[in-house]
């Protein structure tokens, strides 16, 4: 995902911002990270440059 | 698999819903709408072929979303910047327009199919399900002069989605229809303000 998804993601759970971090980025995007839901206490994965916005329930 | 449409070429996987008629209608509605470098989110966007063909044919930037992990992916593969989501949920931002192909066959429990492609037809009993949800969404990320398009068959009854739009304070028109054997397909778009219908007033 680029960088600028981040104005317009939110937590599905809340709609509160998240928190990036960054493992893996190359000149295009971010490959690999988290976004983490400080208030819900959650952190969605990016694989494969895909943030996975789904509840944990939901996710596999 | 590969398929080309509109000088796009798109590849697709197992498990993605295959482009149809209402994935066409869909990408020809879009592209008559699209003036310039709008912000656009497509929801449920499958293979991301009519994210694609915007990509290929405007300036605008086009932002999927889906369900499904193998749809997600295979859109990525296809040069989509594309969300793993449920509808709207973890979306905060506006859009000028928003794009959805949704599931909208009427589907008994009985009919119900395992997998993911489940999720690309399966509308509920009546076929408004996952409609409804999405329309009760909607205009918290639709900006004051967006537009909503979205494909409505008669298998789901057009009137009575048109309806639910109106009853949320949309301003509502037809923009493309096709008929076929066993439904009709149009392209329904809804509006805040009756100035995306009539831009040039």
């Amino acid at each position: 995902m680029k960088r600028d998804l981040m104005e317009i993601l939110c937590c599905p759970m809340c709609k509160g911002d998240l928190v990036l971090e960054v493992t893996e980025e190359n000149e295009k995007e971010i490959v690999k990270g988290t976004l983490f839901c400080g208030k819900c206490n959650e952190y969605y994965p990016i694989d494969d440059g895909i943030p996975n916005m789904l509840p944990p329930e939901l996710r596999e | 698999m590969n398929i080309t449409y509109k000088g796009t070429a798109i590849g697709l996987s197992p498990d993605v819903y295959e482009p149809s008629e209402d994935s066409f209608l869909l990408a020809e509605a879009a592209l008559s709408e699209i003036k310039n470098s709008e912000t656009i989110l497509e929801i449920g966007c499958g293979s991301g072929i009519i994210a694609a063909i915007i990509n290929s044919n405007t300036k605008a930037r086009v932002i999927g979303i889906d369900i499904n992990p193998h749809a997600a992916r295979c859109a990525k593969k296809n040069g989509v910047e594309v969300i793993r989501g449920d509808l709207l949920n973890c979306i905060k931002g506006k859009f000028d327009i928003i794009l959805f192909n949704p599931p909208y066959l009427p589907t008994s429990e009985e009919e119900k199919n395992e997998g993911w492609i489940n999720a690309a037809l399966d509308g509920g009993h009546d076929g408004r399900r996952i409609i409804f949800r999405f329309l009760e969404q909607a205009g918290n990320n639709l900006s004051d002069n967006g537009l909503i398009l979205m494909v409505v068959s008669s298998l789901t009854g057009i009137g009575v989605v048109k309806s639910k739009m109106e009853s949320l304070g949309y301003y509502v028109e037809d923009k493309k229809q096709e008929r076929f054997m066993f439904e009709q397909l149009k392209v329904i778009a809804a509006a805040k303000n009756d100035y995306p219908m009539n831009p040039r007033c």
